[in-house]
């Protein structure tokens, strides 16, 4: 019996390899089991499970890091999306901030929509198990945050490109003043920065890319296409991160904070302290 | 992923008008020609421009909108406070300063819409980003609220935090200046629509709505249904009755003349306000069943029938009044209609029953007078009894009520005893000097609980002490002197006319209506008297009374009233003590008694002929009666033969009243009775048919 597994072992350890050098796919894999001789196919049996799972993690953890990375952009592609949308109407409106909004709007659809098939793809493929699974399943919740978020900025951005329309010199007399006077081209270019992990050739097979009002449909029926396909009770994921939220603290950033709370003592002068912190 | 739609249906947020209005403003406000004049803000780093005095603002809102400067102030509070404006350097104190503080607008992307709320994972993310870029940053209010939203939004926590870095990393990608001022504004918007605890929330209005208030109402589908419910409603709108302004104005300030002594905020209350003297006299004095009320409310009493009614004390005396007019049946039925439609409505149908029984069926024992038009729709309406089936009854009886019987009220001995007896309380005196010393020793009041138990008690007891009778009667009541008319009439119940005539009343006060439907009633001797007949009933001096009616009476039914008596006497052996009691009263001495003719089984021998419809006495009735009569005596005649009896005597307007009518002991005992000895039931025509027969 002990020699028997010990064989078996050997072949497997073959076959593992083969499999290894991903030339022996699924349809080579029984054939190579069918060498195996009989005594052996028992425990090929009981070790499948095993061989399977240890072949197949690597697959799924590359998939999931996949995944991670595209949340990760979404959530970026959103943000720099919100922070156009905040301009829209304002005095640094102008005809190039609608461009950029367009441009990031295509963008975060690139990132959802292959997110959304990847997602949807390992939820409803059922070769997670454990913590794979949790970890996946905490990606879905994240990520139907996340197409929320985005389906009220665009909505907001309907709204408000509606309300101040730059087609004639009146319009943009209309534009609030809002002491805002910046470009927003390095916001955009953050956004056009973000990276697909999967690289820019799939989108090209996808169809047209749909109008802001589309868009917005389409989130819609997307959110409803992943509720029905996958079945993930929200409330079963739970924050992994710190309620405080723990980030380096960038000295940079405290000046803002130091300039809103300080506003009512500039009278009082205490500048040395801010001009240190000032320091770039 | 939240959950939404978690409520009944009610997604809508409401009409916000101020967000049109106040944008539009705020547009205007821009206009580098003609919009207000910008500075620019000085920090310590940067200027920032488009920055306003409070000032600046006012003096345009004034100019542009033409009005003075406190609506201006509150216009301009208005702006602020909805988060349109918000000022730099208090942020937290969202009023328009007429100085030289520094406003500056809110970017539109956070201004208010009716759309979208502002969302709890936007404020997540906000408290998130604050949190980042500076730990202890976040006021209390903040922290709780944080904390709260950790819990609440946990399974989306990750993204929360992720985003907030994100979009604090993409905001560190604008100039200073600019990040300088999202920070405010995003501030400002936060204040507005997550105010700290103490200042108060603009943006709430209640619940969410269950209709949309943008859905196009034009663009419905226009289906059959629709056109039908369009024709309804403007058929229902022409029937509308309307009033002329000028009418309804007047209406007003009479009212408000006529009650400005009367309320106690215009003109102070006596003794005095408890509220403000811890006297709670006044509260005592004007208990709802008081035995002595005061004079202002006797006052109101006369300002109008409705008034009299709505005052327990007022219906209290006013139904002693009836009593002695025998009209007690209408205040009773208005309030077994007032308990039908606004009591328990599990037992309506036991309650409707109960009144058909009691007022409406023919021959009941306290029958009331309605015209035969309402009777049929009453009667009818009670197949299916609903809150509302006495509504016309209840109508018609009331307006007799006031037509009639409210006037006579009001000239009452009755009614001036009352008000004589009311009391003018006197003003407290407060003693300042021994305030923490008078303190007065509170009682609770009677809990209603008890109170009601109280009540049921009082009439379980009123019941207990069973019928009034007329020899009972007799002590309570001086001698009329006067008879007026007296209508009696007896309903033969048998064609055969020797079978017992169910004869004895339940009452012997009571009598059915002559003049009314001329129901084949059992009960045929039931002194009821109606408003427009005034009864008297005297019992001690009854026998001369119906001496002189038989002097007086046209009737010739003398002949028969001997063998009445007679017949009468065999009878109170198989009769209640009703009955008994009402044998005495024969043996009293009222041998030439016409009345009791009506009271014989023999009635129809006499009567067949003598039928001398009160509308033979036109004075005494009131028109409408008229018709009905005939009408029922056309309906009668196929089953029985009618009495009527009628007795003319004087009718002062004035007279003592005796008091036969004791509705409450009466309903308890009187269906005993009632059956003990009547041949027929007072059955529902809606129940059974079968019991014709049993008539007579």
């Amino acid at each position: 019996m002990f020699s028997d597994v010990a064989r078996s072992l050997a072949c497997l350890t073959q076959c593992r390899v083969a499999l290894e050098t991903r030339q022996i796919l699924s349809a080579e894999g029984p054939a190579c089991l069918s060498r195996v001789p009989e005594p052996c196919s028992r425990a090929v049996g009981m070790l499948s499970i095993w061989r399977r799972s240890v072949s197949e993690v690597q697959a799924l953890q590359a998939a999931v890091s996949v995944c991670k990375k595209a949340q990760a952009s979404l959530v970026r592609v959103t943000a720099c999306f919100q922070q156009l949308v905040l301009s829209v109407g304002g005095s640094s409106d102008c005809s190039r901030l609608r461009e950029e909004l367009e441009e990031t709007r295509l963008r975060a659809h690139q990132i959802s929509t292959g997110l959304c098939s990847r997602l949807t793809a390992l939820l409803t493929g059922g070769r997670l198990f454990g913590e794979e699974q949790q970890e996946v399943e905490r990606l879905w919740v994240l990520f139907l945050s996340g197409l929320e978020l985005l389906q009220l900025e665009l909505r907001k951005a309907f709204h408000l490109q509606a309300v101040f329309p730059l087609a004639s010199p009146r319009d943009s007399r209309a534009l609030v003043n809002t002491g805002a006077s910046g470009r927003s081209a390095e916001v955009a270019a953050q956004a056009a920065s973000v990276q697909t992990p999967w690289g820019e050739a799939e989108e090209k097979g996808e169809g047209a890319p749909p109008n802001l009002l589309g868009h917005i449909a389409l989130l819609d029926s997307m959110v409803q296409e992943m509720v029905q396909k996958v079945n993930v009770p929200i409330w079963t994921v739970a924050a992994s991160e710190e309620g405080d939220g723990e980030m380096e603290l960038e000295l940079e950033g405290a000046t803002s904070e130091e300039m809103l709370t300080t506003d009512v003592e500039q009278k009082r002068g205490c500048f040395r302290g801010w001009l240190l912190c000032l320091m770039p | 992923m939240t959950i939404k739609h978690c409520d009944y249906s009610q997604h809508y947020r409401p009409r916000m008008a101020f967000t049109k209005k106040i944008e539009a403003l705020v547009l205007e406000m821009q206009d580098p020609d003609t919009g207000i004049k910008t500075q620019t803000q000085r920090l310590v780093i940067t200027t920032i421009p488009h920055a306003m005095t409070g000032h600046d603002i006012l003096e345009w809102i004034i100019n542009r909108l033409q009005i003075l400067d406190e609506e201006a102030q509150n216009i301009g509070n208005l702006v602020v406070q909805y988060g349109y404006i918000y000022p730099l350097q208090e942020p937290k104190n969202l009023i328009l300063r007429p100085d030289g503080s520094l406003y500056r607008f809110q970017t539109p992307y956070f201004w208010p819409t009716q759309q979208w709320p502002a969302e709890e994972t936007d404020y997540a993310i906000y408290l998130a980003k604050k949190n980042i870029r500076k730990k202890g940053v976040l006021e209390d209010y903040e922290k709780e609220n944080y904390n709260i939203l950790n819990i609440r939004l946990n399974h989306k926590w990750d993204f929360v935090i992720m985003q907030a870095k994100e979009q604090y990393r993409a905001g560190k990608e604008r100039k200073k200046a600019d990040r300088v001022v999202f920070e405010f504004q995003e501030r400002a918007y936060w204040l507005v629509h997550r105010p700290p605890p103490g200042a108060p929330n603009v943006i709430d209005y209640g619940l969410d709505r269950f209709s949309d208030p943008n859905e196009n109402q034009v663009t419905q589908k226009k289906t059959f249904d629709v056109y039908r419910r369009e024709i309804i409603f403007n058929q229902h709108s022409l029937m509308k009755s309307r009033v002329k302004s000028s009418v309804s104005l007047g209406g007003i300030v009479k009212y408000c003349e006529q009650y400005f002594n009367h309320d106690p905020i215009m003109t102070g209350c006596l003794p005095s306000n408890p509220w403000l003297t811890d006297d709670t006299q006044f509260w005592d004095l004007n208990a709802p069943l008081s035995e002595v009320p005061t004079k202002l409310r006797v006052e109101r009493w006369t300002f109008s029938f409705r008034e009299l009614l709505s005052d327990p004390r007022g219906r209290q005396d006013f139904q002693l009044f009836l009593r002695k007019e025998f009209s007690g049946e209408n205040l009773a039925f208005w309030e077994a209609c007032e308990d039908l439609k606004y009591g328990d409505q599990s037992k309506v149908k036991e309650k409707a029953e109960e009144v058909y029984k009691t007022f409406l069926a023919p021959g009941a024992r306290r029958w009331i007078n309605i015209d035969g038009k309402t009777m049929d729709i009453t009667v009818k309406g009670l197949k299916h009894p609903h809150r509302y089936v006495l509504d016309a009854a209840q109508s018609h009886i009331y307006m007799l009520m006031k037509k009639d019987s409210y006037g006579r009220y009001m000239k009452s001995p009755i009614f001036k005893e009352t008000l004589n007896k009311a009391i003018l309380p006197e003003p407290t005196k407060i003693s300042e000097s021994k305030f923490p010393f008078n303190k007065r020793h509170r009682r609770s009041s009677p809990s209603p609980v008890i109170l009601r138990q109280l009540e049921q008690e009082a009439r379980a007891k009123a019941a207990a002490t069973g019928p009034v009778d007329i020899t009972q009667l007799c002590k309570f009541t001086s001698p009329i002197p006067h008879l007026t008319v007296y209508t009696g009439f007896c309903e033969p119940t048998s064609p055969t006319g020797t079978a017992l005539c169910d004869f004895p009343p339940p009452s012997p006060g009571l009598m059915t209506l002559p003049n009314s439907t001329a129901c084949p009633s059992p009960i045929c001797v039931a002194i009821e008297s109606t408003p427009a007949s005034e009864r008297k009933f005297e019992p001690s001096s009854i026998s001369t009374q119906f001496l002189t009616i038989a002097e007086s009476t046209e009737m010739s039914v003398s002949s028969d009233s001997s063998t009445a008596v007679v017949e009468e006497t065999k009878q109170p052996s198989h009769k209640s003590r009703v009955a008994l009691s009402f044998s005495r009263f024969l043996k009293r001495g009222c041998s030439n008694s016409p009345i009791f003719a009506t009271l014989s089984p023999k009635c129809p021998a006499v009567n067949s002929g003598r039928v001398q419809p009160m509308n033979g006495e036109p004075q005494h009735q009131p028109q409408h009666h008229h018709h009905h009569h005939h009408h029922h005596q056309g309906q009668q005649k196929t089953k029985k033969t009618n009495n009527f009896f009628q007795i003319k005597v004087d009718i002062p307007s004035e007279c003592r009243i005796y008091p036969i009518d004791s509705e409450d002991e009466e309903e308890e005992d009187c269906p005993n009775s009632v059956k003990n000895n009547t041949v027929k039931e007072v059955i529902c025509p809606w129940e059974t048919i079968t019991e014709d027969g049993k008539a007579g």
